[in-house]
């Protein structure tokens, strides 16, 4: 029994192990001249995205005018992200939804493939500031849509934090000992290093932190540690933390405070002064892709203001057309920030592709294991 | 060699085959990409280097929190033993008319999913969970005690709760084997139960205290999901690095590294446990 207990655990070890691997790179044409929609017929569209970007509630009518089929794969993190992207030869997938940690090394390492945006009728009704970002930008050519973003906020609970908190300090005072929840990820770095004033000269500053830098950030992340309750993992964990009241204040989405609202608690998402990070998702192409001309329809497609729409609905995530809002209920508007763009474009501060990710991580471990 | 018949090839053809390919190739696999590096994309760069092995001994982030691990699930085995060696003997010996009610009470834990369980006691233990609510009411406490959730307290209790079955079954069954009569020829000989029970079952018992013991120890010391539910901003286990080596560094010749140490070191508590049992096994061993 022992043994085979045994065995069967390092069996089950070994085989997570083994998917983990990494596959050898396939080349593989992709070019097609002619777009005859017609030849979409039978199809299947495959899409490597975040939980919620390849929903039926907008995929459907798509599928229903073609006639193909959409299928998405779901990542849960950057790094899943590569590790299924590179995967199977790299031509499992049309499109790929990356953010802005890892958009860049996509367009560098030569994954993704340049965009026609002449051939996206929506591209130009995008948001400005979202499409005037340069790290898809290669020899002036194109490579990512923006698609969805959001802002990483200060979320508290307004029944007991009875004053809007000003600033990310607040998470160091006193009555708040052991009431706050960070995120377990790297961006908790991003957030030390905005409280040490890192983005002042340049925004990129937090994405780039030398070992000194990075030293400090760990510092303060020590000095915030017995505030600190958890470091929670997925969004729904964070819910429950504030709805528990194991937590008064911490890092979130907009997800959770309209969650919860719902939920009849007063819990509110901010941007104190310092700012917050925030993230943008784009909707690239493989660059392996056999489907190519069907990709583009689908950008095409989706970046429409009414299937945007839908995909703020069953996200909760603020889209990147701003047509999109006469389609959105007054409540959505108002979680999705949809009716307020402008004022969050000019506070969020939006990740960037962190070339020392590895570093990045190994200091966070150090973090959370308490090491100095 | 004798040659072996057909039906012999037949019947463990597919064994060996599953073996050498669910078993032998990833470990194979995992031991070589020790060995690889990463480029700053998470890509496997083939080759020899020690690189990953010497990271892991350079700093105390991975020594350190393995250490910690360790402490850890002794811990957790501890308990577990001290909540099942009396548990066994009193349904074994004690327990007359509900002896199968009773085991049967302490197995059904193991049919519900092991999430269900860490959930259940993120409800217990929460600040305004059910012992706090309780312990608050009946005045033994006037503000809720938060260490007893997001902790190392909760990932140990939790732990326990989850590897006591394994560590109860092989005592009991020890426990089962021992022959009345030996208990009996104590007893007539004057030695009173406890004295009994030191000379005459707990020695006679070692084997599955043993094998229960390597159960919860080895168990405890991959586990990963008690501390990420459970565990507090101290909490870290080496499992947790080793999913986050693989998970959100990609960094895998690491995240082998420390596999092929921990199986080491499995390998090691695993061994030392068969030999420990082999010793203590027999009646006729003089001991």
């Amino acid at each position: 029994m022992k043994k085979l207990l045994l065995s069967a655990l390092t069996l089950a070890t070994a085989v997570t192990l083994w998917n983990c691997g990494g596959g050898e790179k396939k080349e593989g044409s992709s070019e097609s001249t002619a777009v005859n929609t017609a030849d979409f017929k039978g199809k299947t569209l495959n899409i490597l995205c975040w939980e919620g970007y390849a929903d039926p509630k907008f995929t459907k009518a798509f599928e229903e005018k073609y006639g193909v089929t959409v299928k998405g794969t779901y990542f849960g993190s950057s790094d899943e992200l590569i590790a299924k992207l590179t995967a199977g030869g790299g031509d499992v997938y049309d499109i790929v939804t990356p953010s802005p940690d890892m958009a860049q090394a996509l367009v560098e390492r030569d994954l993704v493939q340049p965009i026609d945006l002449k051939k996206v009728a929506h591209y130009d009704s995008l948001a400005d500031k979202l499409r005037s970002m340069q790290d898809v930008v290669k020899n002036g050519e194109t490579y990512g849509v923006p698609f969805t973003w959001g802002p990483d906020y200060l979320v508290y609970n307004a029944d007991v934090v009875k004053t809007e908190p000003k600033s990310w300090n607040e998470f160091l005072k006193p009555e708040y000992k052991g009431k706050i929840a960070l995120w377990d990820d790297i961006s908790s770095l991003y957030l030390a290093g905005m409280m040490l004033g890192y983005d002042k000269q340049d925004k990129g500053g937090l994405y780039k932190m030398n070992e000194q830098q990075l030293a400090e950030a760990k510092k303060k992340l020590m000095e915030l540690k017995p505030q600190v309750r958890k470091y929670w993992v997925t969004a729904g964990e964070l819910d429950n933390l504030m709805k528990n009241k194991e937590v008064v204040m911490a890092v979130g989405w907009p997800l959770t405070p309209a969650t919860l609202k719902k939920e009849g608690m007063n819990v509110k998402g901010i941007i104190p002064q310092e700012g917050a990070t925030g993230w943008i998702d784009r909707l690239m192409i493989t660059k392996n892709t056999a489907n190519k001309d069907l990709a583009m329809a689908w950008i095409d497609y989706i970046t429409a203001p009414e299937n945007m729409a839908k995909v703020a609905e069953v996200t909760n995530y603020s889209v990147a057309n701003p047509g999109a809002t006469r389609f959105l209920t007054p409540e959505l508007q108002e979680v999705t920030q949809m009716n307020n763009t402008q004022y969050y474009f000019d506070k969020l501060n939006f990740w960037q592709y962190v070339k020392e990710r590895k570093r990045y991580n190994e200091v966070w471990n150090e973090v959370k294991g308490g090491a100095i | 060699m004798k040659r072996l018949p057909a039906s012999f090839w037949l019947l463990f053809a597919p064994l060996v085959l599953w073996m050498t390919a669910f078993l032998i190739l990833p470990y194979v696999r995992v031991l070589t990409q020790s060995f690889y590096t990463v480029d700053d994309f998470g890509l496997l760069q083939p080759g020899f280097s020690l690189d990953s092995y010497s990271r892991f001994f350079s700093g105390p982030l991975y020594y350190g929190t393995l250490w910690k691990t360790f402490t850890l699930s002794a811990t957790v085995t501890l308990c577990c033993l001290l909540l099942s060696i009396p548990l066994a003997y009193y349904i074994a010996f004690k327990a007359t008319r509900n002896k199968t009610l009773l085991y049967t009470l302490i197995i059904l834990p193991l049919w519900v999913s092991y999430i269900v369980r860490a959930y259940a006691w993120k409800i217990i233990l929460g600040e305004e969970g059910v012992l706090n609510s309780l312990l608050m009411y009946v005045g033994l406490t006037d503000a809720p005690i938060s260490v007893l959730l997001y902790s190392d307290v909760s990932v140990v209790i939790c732990m326990v709760h989850i590897y006591t079955p394994f560590v109860l079954m092989p005592i009991y069954t020890a426990f089962e084997q021992i022959p009345k009569a030996l208990v009996e020829a104590s007893k007539d000989l004057g030695a009173n139960r406890f004295t009994t029970f030191r000379k005459v079952v707990f020695p006679l018992s070692l084997p599955g205290i043993i094998a229960g013991a390597t159960f919860a120890f080895v168990l405890s010391l991959g586990d990963f999901l008690a501390p990420i539910l459970l565990g507090g901003p101290n909490t870290l286990f080496i499992s947790n690095i080793f999913q986050n080596m693989f998970g959100t560094s990609n960094d895998k010749p690491l995240g082998s590294a420390i596999g092929i140490i921990l199986l080491v070191i499995v390998l090691v508590v695993l061994e030392m446990s068969a030999r420990a049992e082999k010793r203590f096994s027999s009646l006729e061993s003089g001991r």
